[in-house]
């Protein structure tokens, strides 16, 4: 935690100019280059819009994982190697429920809230999908929300809140055991298979020189959905007692608890608002990927602490920047290679960012 | 009985016995200062007044009640306001979230006593939307203390109030504290600058070693000789 807000030393504003010059520089080649490639009629608008556009769904998934984690590591001081598998766990349980409801009356509910697994039932034969179901789909959304909040406070109870006079390491490696604990359970619970969850929903084709851009549905709601929630945490933080609370706690641990700040109840409260951002993420993110498996949070979360890192760690505003940042870099770059190492370009952007702003965009700022 | 009654109060640090059998008493309204050495342990019996020390032995009474093992969170519900000597202000909030956080025990926010925390420190009223950390040192002294009356508590702790401020500020903080005993509330300070708050303040206790040495009035106390030599250099 010291590390990361470390000040730059004294020597570092020359070299930092001459990495800024440089990352200016890349990047408008960068941009010189996509201009060449638009006129040069190599690269058709309509596919990058449709990169754009597909990288702002995406970020705006880790934007909402980032808040959370960001939020629990703002006011406990540590990071949470467990956010991922929260994601993963409620993305199961929201989308059991959907499928409960979907296809209850035509299948056994055992067999529907554990997916098929087995292969007991099949997505083509439940048929959900946002258009289809959108009751299914909302109930799912809403039951992964308290699912995810849920989990958190769960853990809290049994785990972190023996530990709070801890250090942050000592916390981290037991997140990391929570991690562990709650990812092999899924393993126990829905083997290692990857469930397909949906069937194709509606879409509009966006015409645009040189084809179509795909706005599906299942985008639209992910948009609005995390649109909603980043503008409530706004709110949250701005607006109410609890929220202001939770920055003060954030900003002076001591003195919000000589001003009669109550220390347990605020904690208690931000792990639920952490918990069921993580709960709305992990079901969005498996509508959005179209399956869900075991793994789903815990690949999820590099990308979510690149995002976290690179808006400047602690920050609920610098969470979202980051995410949208790298979801725009990891679509963005397939113009130049392959999809495949759309992460790898995710962390080596991370990594340009902090070498020129060492605390990350919004660094400095707390909540 | 007094306000605030400290009968043979010991306390320290977890295995650090910092206090000694410590008596001490303010009464309602009344304006007390302790001063001493450096490592006397002066904050650390507002601390320990105020429930943030281990307690190892000895009674506070406040207002007829035993608060002795009482948490601050407790105790400020009982009416007493602590103002810590440094980070006392949370910077990223706004002026006037410091001063509702100070209320944040009461169900609303306590609009006429805000007016009062304003029509006593202007400045406050004036920055309402800035955030506390652009603030210069004399102003979230200010705040510090408001955030602190926000409760309208009958007895105050103010430790060092004076510290880190410019030379020229100094008489202008006494005089606040001097105006916020006339408005009734009693105020117990620690303070560095031990000549000065013996001045403005009714009765003085010099602490050395963690033991209460001298008690009296502050003009007794700046006219002793002893105490002279020994504390306020010569």
């Amino acid at each position: 935690m010291a590390l990361l807000r470390d000040k730059a030393p004294d020597w570092a504003p020359d070299r930092t100019r001459v990495r800024t010059a440089l990352f200016v520089a890349v990047l408008a080649l960068l941009l010189f280059d996509v201009l060449r490639r638009l006129l040069g009629e190599s690269l058709a608008p309509s596919l990058l819009t449709g990169y754009l556009w597909d990288g702002l769904v995406f970020g705006l998934v880790i934007g909402l994982a980032g808040v959370g984690l960001s939020l629990t590591y703002d006011l406990l001081g540590f990071a949470n190697f467990a956010h991922g598998d929260y994601i993963s766990v409620s993305a199961f349980v929201g989308w059991g429920s959907t499928y409960l409801i979907a296809g209850l009356g035509s299948f056994d509910p055992l067999n529907l809230f554990f997916l098929g697994v087995g292969d007991t039932v099949f997505p083509r034969d439940v048929g959900v999908s946002v258009t289809n179901t959108p009751g299914a789909i909302l109930v799912g959304l809403v039951v992964a929300a308290v699912g995810g909040a849920a989990v958190a406070l769960l853990f809290d109870r049994f785990v972190y809140r023996s530990m709070r006079k801890s250090g942050a390491i000592a916390l981290l490696i037991a997140s990391v055991g929570v991690a562990f604990t709650l990812r092999f359970m899924l393993v126990f619970l829905f083997t290692q298979d990857s469930f397909g969850l949906t069937v194709g929903a509606w879409a509009y084709e966006l015409p645009f020189p040189g084809g179509t851009v795909n706005i599906s549905a299942p985008e639209l709601l992910l948009v609005t959905v995390a649109g909603v929630s980043m503008v409530c945490v706004h709110l949250l933080l701005t607006r109410t007692k609890l929220g202001k609370a939770m920055r003060a706690m954030s900003a002076n641990r001591d003195l919000a608890r000589v001003t009669g700040i109550p220390s347990e109840r605020v904690v208690t409260a931000t792990w639920l608002v952490g918990g069921a951002l993580a709960g709305l993420a992990g079901f969005m993110i498996a509508l959005f990927q179209g399956t869900v498996n075991y793994q789903l949070g815990w690949t999820l979360l590099l990308l979510v602490f690149a995002g976290v890192i690179m808006g400047g760690i602690g920050s609920v505003y610098g969470a979202i920047a980051g995410g949208v940042l790298i979801g725009l870099v990891t679509r963005v770059s397939q113009v130049w290679i392959p999809a495949s190492f759309a992460e790898a370009v995710g962390f080596a952007v991370m990594i340009a960012v902090l070498l020129t702003r060492p605390s990350g965009i919004f660094g400095g700022d707390s909540l | 009985m007094s306000l605030l009654e400290v009968e043979g109060l010991s306390a320290g640090y977890g295995d650090l016995q910092v206090l000694t059998d410590v008596d001490m008493h303010v009464e309602a309204g009344e304006y007390v200062t302790i001063v001493g050495p450096n490592g006397a342990g002066k904050s650390t019996v507002m601390k320990s007044v105020f429930g943030l020390t281990d307690r190892m032995g000895g009674t506070v009474t406040f207002d007829t009640t035993d608060i002795t093992a009482m948490d601050p969170e407790e105790i400020i519900h009982e009416g007493v306001g602590y103002v810590p000597q440094t980070d006392n202000v949370f910077p990223p909030l706004s002026v006037r979230e410091n001063l509702e956080m100070g209320a944040y025990i009461l169900d609303t926010v306590p609009e006429d006593t805000l007016q009062d925390v304003y029509d006593r420190f202007p400045v406050l009223r004036e920055r309402a939307s800035q955030k506390a950390g652009t603030l210069s040192g004399g102003q979230r002294q200010m705040l510090a203390m408001g955030r602190a009356l926000m409760l309208d508590p009958a007895l105050l702790l103010l430790d060092e109030p004076s510290a880190g401020l410019a030379p020229d500020l100094v008489d202008e903080m006494f005089e606040r504290v001097d105006r916020i005993v006339e408005s009734g509330t009693a105020v117990l300070m620690v303070e560095q600058n031990a000549k000065a708050a013996l001045r403005h303040c009714d009765r003085g206790y010099v602490l050395v070693n963690g033991e209460n040495r001298y008690v009296d009035t502050g003009e007794a106390l700046l006219a002793d000789e002893q105490v002279r030599q020994d504390f306020l250099g010569g």
